[in-house]
């Protein structure tokens, strides 16, 4: 796989995948409020 | 109108409903192919714009529609904007039920195959002809799909509470992990890295290519649920305390996260086990094609195949189900805002739609041709909830039914802007699109014979009948479920 497929693997995969698990964790959070 | 009683009991809840509702087949069976068709890295990108520029706005403005007016598709866009215009969120509802008839016929496949695979069935057997044998015109289809609508109304038949969050809180988590097993057990397979490639590495100069924006906002607008209704149904529970624009974030998000772990588990499992070639032949047969016929020969050849196509078909079944659930749930809310009780309500939507999807479930080409013009249609149910905030006033509808006191993530301005603008505008490309695909390369001959399965005819002949119907019915449909008066 080229750079430029590696670069886009990680930042795609870092911002939605870290995107979704922020998201949850402040959805648990203010579920126990 | 008949009062709904029932609510969500926490936001958790609500969010796996919406999840459970957004993830289905097509996050498994679509995106991975039709990423790798268009430019893979390319597409992602484009595709990631849509989650902002079509999906999550009107995923908003559906639950802002149903929480406020407490009514389904069938009387939310009346109340709102007037009597009037109430057939336009008649046509939102009625087109998912139309999807509804046929994705129970989808569901008894994804059962079918479950059971086939747990079973052995599908061990050394030639799947294509397994395929065929099993969707050319007998009883089997039939029977599946009468298991999945069975299944589908029970399950509403238990309520919101009992019934959809109970059944999300195991089917959400559990297809997430099972997409993950699924997911590192393909990335484990030598060779793996030259499906991440194909899914991945950007061909730059396809962002300038319109099919690929195209493909990435037809994926995005099917994949997500916006404007089907569903929403607006599920928002029709929310408490008055609960505010939801965080639950639409995290929607799209999960939605797009299931996709990109479908995606790796298949693009690395068919390019771990087929040379190029092939491995482009059944990407490109598609999404049966790839899903019931290719799959199981590849996971044949490779180590606990066995096991992990059954798993597979777990996860596909659980995406199919929570999916279907919230589609009989929408047209469940339907018939009790005409004034049936939901004891009444669910076994007729069960009956109806289990008559009105057996034809699809009998031939192949009745089911192409519906998922064709109802696909389509909900373009045209994206461009109504866009039509309907409109009226009211983009500005108005954010002020006073997003941003209410209980929300804490106001959205800004760029809301307006998107359904303002940005959405009809994507309406137009992507009609102009399908319908150029249909007279260009589907049907050139017959593009406009509506017995044709893929022409622009059927498409607008079945739409015209059920918006003409709509529009007589409207007067009385709209003064059942107690739209207000038309504003002046």
């Amino acid at each position: 796989m080229s750079v430029s497929g590696w670069v886009t693997m990680i930042v795609v995969l870092v911002g939605v995948w870290g995107g979704f698990g922020y998201l949850l964790a402040r959805t648990v959070k203010r579920d126990r409020e | 109108m008949t009062q709904q009683t029932e609510q969500f009991t926490s936001r958790w809840g609500i969010l796996l409903a919406t999840i459970g509702m957004a993830v289905g087949t097509g996050n498994i069976w679509r995106f991975p192919r039709v990423a790798a068709a268009n430019g893979g890295g390319s597409f992602i990108i484009a595709w990631l714009v849509f989650m902002v520029a079509w999906s999550v706005p009107l995923v908003m403005a559906e639950f802002a529609l149903g929480k406020h007016t407490r009514r389904g598709p069938a009387g939310a866009v009346g109340h709102l904007i007037g009597r009037r215009f109430n057939w336009m969120g008649a046509f939102v509802g009625v087109c998912t039920c139309f999807i509804m008839f046929y994705y129970s016929v989808v569901t008894g496949w994804c059962l079918k195959y479950l059971v086939a695979s747990v079973g052995s069935d599908l061990a050394g057997a030639d799947t294509e002809a397994y395929w065929q044998a099993f969707t050319g015109p007998g009883i089997q289809p039939i029977v599946f799909h009468l298991i999945a609508m069975v299944i589908g109304c029970w399950i509403i038949s238990r309520g919101v509470t009992r019934g959809i969050e109970r059944t999300n809180r195991i089917l959400v988590p559990v297809l997430f992990l099972l997409l993950a097993a699924a997911a590192v057990r393909a990335l484990l397979l030598p060779g793996a890295i030259r499906g991440l490639g194909f899914l991945f590495t950007p061909d730059w100069g396809q962002l300038l290519s319109h099919k690929v924006w195209l493909e990435a906002l037809s994926q995005s607008a099917w994949s997500v649920g916006a404007a089907w209704g569903l929403v607006m149904t599920y928002g029709v529970y929310l408490r008055k305390q609960d505010d939801f624009v965080l639950t639409s974030w995290t929607t799209g998000f999960a939605d797009y996260s299931a996709s990109l772990l479908a995606g790796i588990a298949v693009m690395c499992t068919v390019f771990a086990v087929l040379p190029e070639v092939d491995a482009r032949a059944a990407l490109g047969a598609g999404n049966e094609g790839l899903t019931f016929i290719w799959l199981p020969r590849l996971f044949e050849r490779i180590p606990a195949g066995h096991l992990f196509l059954a798993l597979f078909f777990v996860a596909l079944s659980f995406a199919a189900m929570s999916s279907l659930i919230a589609m009989i749930e929408l047209a469940t809310r339907m018939a009790e805002d005409l004034g049936i009780p939901r004891r009444r309500a669910v076994p007729l939507v069960g009956v109806v739609g289990f008559l009105l999807g057996v034809p699809s479930a009998w031939k192949l080409g009745v089911f192409q041709n519906q998922d064709w013009v109802w696909g389509l249609g909900l373009m045209v149910s994206g461009l109504l909830v866009a039509t309907a905030v409109m009226r009211f006033g983009p500005r108005r509808f954010r002020e006073e039914l997003i941003n209410t006191p209980e929300e804490r993530a106001p959205v800004g301005r760029w809301f307006d802007v998107v359904i303002t603008y940005v959405v009809p505008f994507e309406f137009a490309a992507l009609m102009t699109w399908w319908f150029y695909q249909s007279a260009a390369n589907y049907d050139r001959e017959n593009w406009w014979n509506p017995f044709h399965t893929y022409s622009v005819g059927t498409t607008l002949v079945q739409w015209g009948l059920l918006i003409l119907l709509l529009l007589l019915l409207n007067r009385a449909w709209a003064a059942r479920v107690g739209a207000r008066e038309d504003r002046p």
